[in-house]
């Protein structure tokens, strides 16, 4: 019998790191999009940033152990980073606090619901995330009362629609693969698959 | 990292990527709490001056590096220039309201941003994932599960893209459309991460066969250690942080001092 060891073992880094990697690819293509979108002003943009909290949300449903919402943050911000992001060094610290705060929407539901729902909730915990960094950053407060409610509107519902159902609709689609029976404990059916 | 370019080696290449890595982010944060334009856009200018000369790369691949930086420049600036609160009005027009307030704090999270890209731009055109992950064992012991992981997955990234062309073809050939949003995000993100997620677990077990997992010390093929450019690089940060503060408090650019 394999000894049980304490944390993440290293499949599950190595899978965790390797699904933050392609969407560290996303991420840093989705940048110009993001430019591209905010030219039309009235934070338009703000409905797409919720793609970068995608990688927490899709580590945490495949692998659902404590923790991969973390990684899977930092790694997909430093493949970004790695990758010559157009916001730099930024990207990374937004990353941390980003995964920190949808980690902790996760440990608060204790790693036991991977529905749409919890999901949806993470998104908003790392919405939350890169709110406080960009009141330091940005100044949003001082925005126009009326077009701050519009960005804050914008990225909560983005980041809903994109971290939240999109990544579950993801998830589903993966499972459907069977690239994630590894994590999976064998359940009756497959018990009765092999009686036939 | 551009593997694709070459570019000359400058001593910011020698320098330990944790420390490096380290005053940078401590540059992060002192960068977000910096209030005053002056000292700021004389941050800005400083950096710039660095990727230009200090990161040895030709003139047009810093050209076409830096052109994202001013889009990112422009739209941060102007959100904030146009519907920011202040008392001074200068045009209203609709919505649009600059004030004195709103344009000078724009450029300032404008410069803000430009810095803080810089800064990124600098550390991950300097420095090579290898030495970095193995300077992170060494000197902040990073666990070498982590490390090794993350390195693994870095020598993954090629061929990640090799199949994204895979499946660029494969779909033009079948006649899908190449448009949809979310949709197109889906259609290339499922083969994609499904095979990238079965190479992971194959590279996983044999690593795992190799002890990778380990938690016993570990001997390192790379030694990374520390030389007389670490201490410039420290020098040169607390010279170049300095040298823009005083210069922006006693020879201000704009009557501002403080654009809260």
């Amino acid at each position: 019998m394999e000894v049980k060891t304490k944390g993440l073992k290293l499949a599950d880094i190595l899978t965790t790191i390797v699904i933050a990697i392609v969407f560290g690819i996303i991420y840093k293509l989705w940048g110009p999009l993001y430019s591209a979108v905010g030219v039309f002003g009235f934070h338009l943009d703000q409905l797409i940033y919720g793609m970068w909290f995608i990688a927490s949300s899709l580590a945490y449903l495949l692998i659902r152990k404590p923790g991969v919402a973390l990684l899977a943050e930092v790694a997909a911000s430093s493949g970004e980073l790695i990758m010559g992001s157009q916001w730099g060094l930024e990207v990374l610290i937004y990353g941390v606090v980003q995964g920190l705060f949808a980690e902790l929407v996760f440990a608060a539901f204790r790693y036991r619901r991977f529905d749409a729902f919890v999901v949806s909730l993470g998104a908003v915990g790392a919405t939350i995330g890169s709110l406080i960094m960009d009141f330091y950053k940005g100044y949003i407060e001082a925005l126009a009362p009326w077009n701050m409610a519009l960005f804050l509107l914008a990225r909560f519902i983005g980041a809903i629609l994109i971290s939240g159902v999109f990544a579950v609709s993801l998830a589903k689609a993966l499972e459907k693969t069977g690239v994630t029976q590894m994590w999976r404990p064998a359940s009756k059916d497959d018990y009765d698959a092999l009686n036939r | 990292m551009k593997w694709e370019v070459r570019c000359r080696e400058t001593w910011l290449h020698e320098t330990n990527p944790s420390l490096k890595l380290i005053v940078l982010v401590v540059l992060f944060f002192a960068v977000l709490f910096i209030h005053n334009p002056n000292v700021l856009i004389n941050v800005s200018l400083a950096l710039f001056v660095l990727f230009c000369f200090g990161t040895g790369y030709p003139a047009n691949v810093l050209f076409w590096l830096f052109l994202p930086f001013f889009l990112v420049f422009v739209s941060t600036a102007s959100s904030m220039m146009m519907f920011g609160e202040g008392t001074t009005t200068w045009v209203r027009w609709g919505l649009i309201h600059i004030t004195a307030e709103s344009f000078w704090r724009g450029v300032h999270i404008g410069f803000r941003a430009l810095a803080l890209g810089l800064l990124g731009l600098i550390f991950s055109l300097t420095t090579r994932p290898v030495p970095l992950f193995y300077s992170l064992m060494q000197q902040l012991k990073l666990k070498p599960k982590y490390a090794y992981s993350f390195l693994a997955a870095v020598r993954l990234l090629p061929i990640m893209l090799e199949e994204f062309q895979t499946i660029r073809y494969a779909l033009t050939v079948r006649g899908v459309p190449n448009k949809g949003g979310l949709s197109k995000v889906k259609r290339y993100a499922i083969p994609l991460l499904s095979q990238s997620i079965r190479r992971a677990q194959r590279i996983a077990v044999a690593m795992e066969a190799k002890q990778f997992s380990g938690s016993g010390g570990r001997t390192f093929y790379y030694e990374i250690g520390f030389g007389k450019y670490d201490i410039w690089l420290v020098a040169l940060f607390a010279a170049l942080m300095f040298a823009a503060y005083y210069v922006g408090v006693h020879y201000p650019y704009i009557s501002i001092s403080d654009v809260r």
